[in-house]
């Protein structure tokens, strides 16, 4: 009995799914504290810091809401962006198998990744209620809208960047170095909107900054988000780079488990 | 059946494309037939079993595989170290569609394997007779229509020597099996054909001792 090809594959995302969940919460002492607990300390300190120099609100709305939310955010682009981006050489015992292919292994980190994402944003989400925070969003909708778009530019970008630091590694340390500041020019430190033009268009280039300021919105109508906000540069960001990244896939599958 | 077709394989260095290790490899694998390759160190023989597996690709040319091949058992891959034996199998068993069974092939292996409470420790922790052990372990408890070998049959102690030698005989009565091994004797056992890769050329022989042979004169000269 030969397997249909697609029943392969689903075979093979489940069980890199189920291998991969246990590796990421499991692999160490309390792996999975440390997933929680790194987006809670930098929020736990910039909260520190902002409300050490009385700031109150930031653009209309309550400073430790638009810290976290946009926190938040960044980490769903990141952690998937890097994970997604490290998966092949990670998982690369496991092309032993031929019924792996790299694609899956990438494919299936995004997937993982935006799962534990969503369960960690609500748990921050919820400590944060504790405190007396106003998190229930105004417009749910549109955080959601926000975040998946997050997710989905973490999976282009990570899909394009495993590709490329797997045939050229040197290609790996320049995405890492231009990985660095993208934490300070996404916003998450300081509204986009205080920054004077021409530079704001530039720092706009980036989606992230849009998808940071499009969750803040979403969470308090009254936030005065960044006029050239953007829902579709996001969206249309995530699908050329989705696409490209699946192209290049096709493309090298072979060359990649090529020794 | 498992058919290759004007084989080439070479190996990127660091330095740019090297030798070519195969050079127009051509044979025909009829089903269960056991098949053992020979030759010296560095002619290809482990190359070409992965490519036969389909884990490595040539170059040029191409495989063509109607029917279901093992992994190649016994090269140290496809154990996750941070993973224990157990989940380790629970993924094969995933991979190769048998979702439904897998608490009786777990216990299978974790039976043949005999590595005691080791089966719910981390792989890294092993030995590499304890991950030899599994890796033999593992590719016995699936079906496949033709096992492919490196060296596996050298692994473990003794006791586990013989162990594997009884299952691997069983195993060559009922599939098609396609081995390296530096072992005359081993090869004997097991094999009815053989394939003589010299000079990144194969050269099939329906009789594993007239391959054994010329294998050996070449090694007089």
């Amino acid at each position: 009995m030969v397997r249909s090809a697609s029943a392969i594959t689903l075979a093979v995302w489940k069980a890199l799914f189920l291998r991969e969940a246990v590796g990421r919460l499991f692999s160490g002492r309390a792996t999975w504290f440390w997933l929680l607990a790194e987006p809670m300390f930098h929020v736990a300190y910039l909260v520190f810091i902002f409300t050490g120099i009385r700031v109150r609100n930031i653009g209309g709305i309550d400073t430790t809401i638009w810290i976290m939310v946009g926190m938040l955010a960044y980490f769903m682009f990141n952690r998937t962006g890097t994970q997604v981006k490290n998966a092949i050489s990670a998982n690369q015992a496991l092309f032993a198998y031929r019924q792996v292919k790299p694609v899956d292994t990438v494919l299936v980190r995004g997937a993982l990744e935006g799962f534990l994402m969503i369960i960690i944003t609500s748990i921050l989400l919820m400590c944060a209620a504790l405190f007396n925070h106003p998190v229930a969003p105004s417009n749910p909708l549109a955080v959601l809208e926000a975040f998946f778009g997050m997710w989905l530019v973490g999976l282009g970008f990570g899909l394009v960047t495993s590709i490329f630091s797997e045939l050229i590694p040197e290609l790996g340390r320049v995405i890492n170095l231009i990985m660095m500041p993208l934490y300070m020019i996404s916003g998450v430190m300081f509204p986009i909107a205080t920054v004077p033009q021409p530079y704001r268009d530039w720092l706009l280039l980036n989606p992230v900054a849009h998808g940071l300021e499009a969750a803040r919105l979403g969470f308090a109508d009254n936030y005065h988000a960044v006029p050239e906000l953007s829902i579709a540069y996001i969206y249309s960001f995530a699908l050329v780079s989705i696409f490209l990244g699946l192209a290049l896939h096709r493309r090298f599958a072979q060359r990649l488990t090529t020794k | 059946m498992i058919i290759a077709r004007d084989v080439h394989k070479r190996y990127l260095t660091d330095h740019g494309p090297g030798r070519w290790v195969l050079q127009g490899v051509n044979f025909t694998i009829p089903p269960k037939l056991n098949v053992g390759l020979i030759g010296a160190n560095g002619a290809g023989k482990s190359t070409l079993l992965q490519i036969v597996a389909g884990v490595d690709h040539p170059n040029k040319g191409s495989v063509e595989r109607q029917c279901k091949v093992s992994w190649p058992m016994g090269f140290g891959g496809g154990l996750q170290g941070s993973l224990t034996g157990r989940q380790n199998s629970k993924f094969v068993c995933r991979i190769h569609g048998h979702e439904d069974d897998i608490p009786d092939r777990l216990a299978f292996i974790q039976d043949f394997a005999e590595i005691g409470e080791a089966f719910d420790h981390p792989v890294k922790s092993y030995s590499s007779g304890m991950k030899a052990r599994l890796q033999f372990a593992m590719s016995l408890a699936f079906d496949f229509d033709v096992y492919i070998s490196d060296e596996v049959t050298s692994v473990g102690d003794a006791a586990f020597r013989n162990k594997a030698a009884a299952a691997f005989k069983n195993l060559a009565d009922k599939a098609g099996l396609i081995m390296v091994a530096h072992g005359e004797a081993t090869l004997k056992q097991f094999c009815s054909a053989g394939i003589w890769i010299h000079d990144g050329k194969a050269h099939w022989f329906d009789q594993i001792d007239d391959a054994l042979k010329a294998y050996k004169d070449t090694l007089k000269k």
